[in-house]
């Protein structure tokens, strides 16, 4: 039984309302003109597959969600947001820290990521929201840190609920893109942590082609194998995904890119003050549209920076960098626990939702997987397993 | 510190005895998800479910304890309760989400904290109409008002902060950065501390009302627990201001402590996620409310031991006892 009385008065001075002199903290915003990854065109007949309209909303409400708390902190928030074609990001990252922006909060792709953050270095800190791969996160790039859940930590949730359920073996298949392939390695190195048997991975294809009916042909690509419990689907894009469910060879559940799928958001999400988040901003997108993964991932960057700013005494960056970084930052993105980023690879831990098109069945860390210091750990590569690379 | 759970329950059972006739000892549930509120007898009886508008969260009484008020979120009202015939008698309309409020000490004016457009609402009691619409943080929450009438203290759970605001010109006058997500209030008998739960940075902020100045932290993890399980919210005091008891959310415990040294006297297992807390008249019982186990907890004061949990609707909010 332990007990602490602890004067913690670090974060927990009062101060006045009304700014005194305003100072001007700016907050950098950095995404690329016409992302492949937002393509709408990708979407035809009108069926969003990937329904994303612009991140920096996700800033913009963290923002506004911080005004109060920052105003009584005596400083003005400016956004300097820029969208860039590629050969153009480290070019306008540099004109942002130039004009004063110690926090960068990218929406990039993996490799444009990689390049931003190395190119500034120890001048910002870049925050990458929204590129998953775990090979960004082993980079150990100095400065950089990721609000973004990594593969392996949505691979994880998924394989605890696997676990679990006593669902003991699954049947991989992947698209052809380097995405799918990484988010397929991912699943996989998750469920042999947890013993789950992967039977078979399998590429699919998107053409109608009868040569290639083994990979086009969901009876086929399901088929003729021994029994699994599930059918895992690597697809960023979506499109093969979504008609796997009721095709399939045997009557299994698709999870993975369809079915039971693991993210960091859900508009469905009815805890821990995550109704009044999701309406918040669907006042403030462009079209109130639902708040998705991407967008989180912005807010809680937004808010990480922020929160960091507001509650350390020093009014040094450094003393921001440090206190974003330390444990102190318990930060709330309204999933019921406090989260801080991981020291070793600058990942942030947060629980995953187990999301359907419309419920959210479980939150990871699912009960009963414990961690010897942070259930939250039991999410991702653990420092022991960590190496750079 | 084995205690035989027979004892404890004969215990509770003698200290309960038979209500008076005004006080009927009822003890009110609101259930967030079943929109129902529901009563049980001072033997914990159920006695009554009654539907109320959707999503009933806080609930507070008349001074004459005649009748009971309900903030019903979902619906934008707060339900009016007649504590003689247990039925809903009236309505008072609000702004979007209503979670948490409280009565100036006359009772002409009621104080709602409003979820979703981040605002305190003063209403008039009499006419029904909004005096003022104070802004605060987003999600504001825990409401207060100081017996005096001279303060009304609200809590904004996404700012991380209390604000300080003068219910009379309907203004902020200070605001007291605290932990993260603060959620509710207490105020010591003697009036001089305001005590707020941080749900996420698990902590109770002491705040000296004084200097609006944070005096203290107290922080608590059960035995088997991490920190980051301890979610206090529901917070109780004895009328003598010696005992304070918190409930401690998903590390599924209450901590009943020295409310003056702050020393930790002891922890009880609750349900699960335990959130309101409400003490008996004599206060010998505590009654816990666990929103995820859809049950209240009851806890023998004497020997901080849980007595029994009662099933009650979906994910139970507030308890309130007519003493």
């Amino acid at each position: 039984m332990r007990w602490f009385l602890a004067l913690t008065l670090w974060c927990a001075l009062a101060v006045s309302a009304g700014a005194q002199d305003a100072r001007e903290v700016r907050l950098g915003f950095l995404a690329l003109e016409n992302d492949p990854r937002f393509d709408e065109d990708f979407a035809y007949a009108r069926i969003a597959l990937r329904p994303q309209g612009d991140t920096v909303t996700g800033v913009e409400l963290a923002i506004e969600d911080m005004k109060i708390l920052t105003d009584a902190r005596g400083f003005e928030v400016v956004l300097d947001e820029a969208s860039v074609a590629e050969d153009a990001l480290v070019a306008e990252a540099e004109r942002m820290i130039s004009e004063g922006a110690a926090f960068l909060i990218v929406d990039l792709p993996a490799p444009q990521v990689r390049a931003v953050a190395t190119a500034v270095g120890d001048r910002a800190t870049v925050l990458n929201t929204t590129a998953p791969e775990d090979d960004l996160r082993r980079a150990c790039i100095p400065g950089l840190l990721h609000t973004g859940a990594s593969d392996r930590m949505i691979s994880d949730a998924l394989v605890q609920h696997l676990a679990r359920q006593k669902w003991t073996s699954a049947l991989v298949l992947r698209g052809k893109s380097d995405r799918d392939r990484a988010r397929a390695d991912a699943f996989i190195e998750a469920a042999e942590r947890l013993r789950i048997d992967v039977v078979a991975t399998r590429e699919f294809d998107l053409s109608t082609n009868p040569a290639l009916r083994e990979e086009n042909n969901i009876m086929l690509v399901t088929g003729g194998l021994r029994d699994y419990s599930v059918i895992f689907i690597a697809d960023d894009f979506g499109e093969y995904s979504r008609y796997v469910e009721y095709q399939s060879a045997l009557p299994r559940p698709v999870i993975g890119a369809a079915g039971l799928v693991a993210q960091e958001w859900s508009w469905a999400l009815e805890r821990y003050g995550a109704p009044q988040v999701n309406s918040r901003f669907e006042d403030m997108s462009e079209d109130g549209r639902r708040m998705n993964w991407q967008d989180w991932s912005t807010w809680a960057a937004g808010r990480a920076v922020l929160t960091a700013y507001a509650k350390t005494r020093e009014d040094s960056v450094g003393a921001v960098n440090d206190y974003i970084r330390s444990h102190r930052l318990s930060l709330d993105g309204s999933k019921g626990v406090p989260m801080t980023f991981r020291s070793w690879n600058g990942q942030l831990r947060m629980p995953i939702l187990l999301t359907t098109s419309n419920a959210v069945i479980d939150i990871a860390p699912i009960e009963g997987f414990l961690h010897q210091s942070n259930t939250l750990d039991s999410l991702g590569q653990d420092e022991a397993e960590f190496t750079c690379e | 510190m084995k205690r035989s759970l027979f004892a404890a329950v004969v215990a509770a059972g003698l200290a309960l005895g038979p209500a008076q006739a005004k006080d009927t000892g009822l003890v009110f549930v609101s259930n967030e998800k079943s929109h129902e509120v529901w009563v049980l007898d001072a033997e914990f009886n159920v006695v009554k479910q009654i539907e109320t508008s959707r999503r009933p969260r806080d609930m507070k009484f008349n001074d004459a304890q005649t009748l009971l008020y309900v903030a019903c979120g979902d619906d934008d009202v707060i339900d009016v309760i007649d504590v003689e015939t247990l039925e809903v008698v009236d309505q008072i309309p609000t702004g979007p989400s209503p979670e948490v409020f409280a009565f100036s000490p006359d009772e002409s004016r009621m104080y709602v904290s409003n979820e979703e457009d981040s605002m305190l609402e003063v209403i008039d009691m009499e006419s029904r109409i909004v005096v003022h619409d104070v802004p605060t943080g987003a999600e504001p929450e825990g409401v207060i008002q100081t017996a005096d009438g001279s303060t009304v203290y609200v809590t904004s759970e996404v700012a991380d902060m209390i604000h300080v605001v003068d219910p009379e010109a309907g203004v902020v006058t200070d605001n007291i950065i605290v932990g993260t997500r603060p959620r509710r209030f207490v105020l010591t008998p003697d009036t001089n501390e305001l005590w707020v739960s941080a749900e996420l940075s698990s902590e109770i902020y002491i705040i000296d009302r004084a200097t609006n100045e944070v005096k203290d932290v107290l922080e608590f993890l059960p035995p088997g627990f991490r920190p980051e399980d301890v979610t206090p919210v529901g917070m109780a005091l004895t009328e003598d201001g010696d005992t304070g008891i918190i409930s401690l959310g998903r590390a599924n415990h209450i901590a009943i402590i020295d409310a003056r040294t702050k020393e930790l006297e002891d922890y009880v297992l609750v349900g699960n996620r335990a959130w309101s807390v409400a003490l008996n008249r004599d206060e010998s019982v505590a009654v816990v409310a666990n929103g995820l186990s859809d049950d209240i907890t009851l806890v023998d004061m004497e020997s901080r031991r849980p007595i029994r949990s009662i099933p009650v609707g979906r994910v139970p909010h507030t308890v309130v006892i007519d003493d």
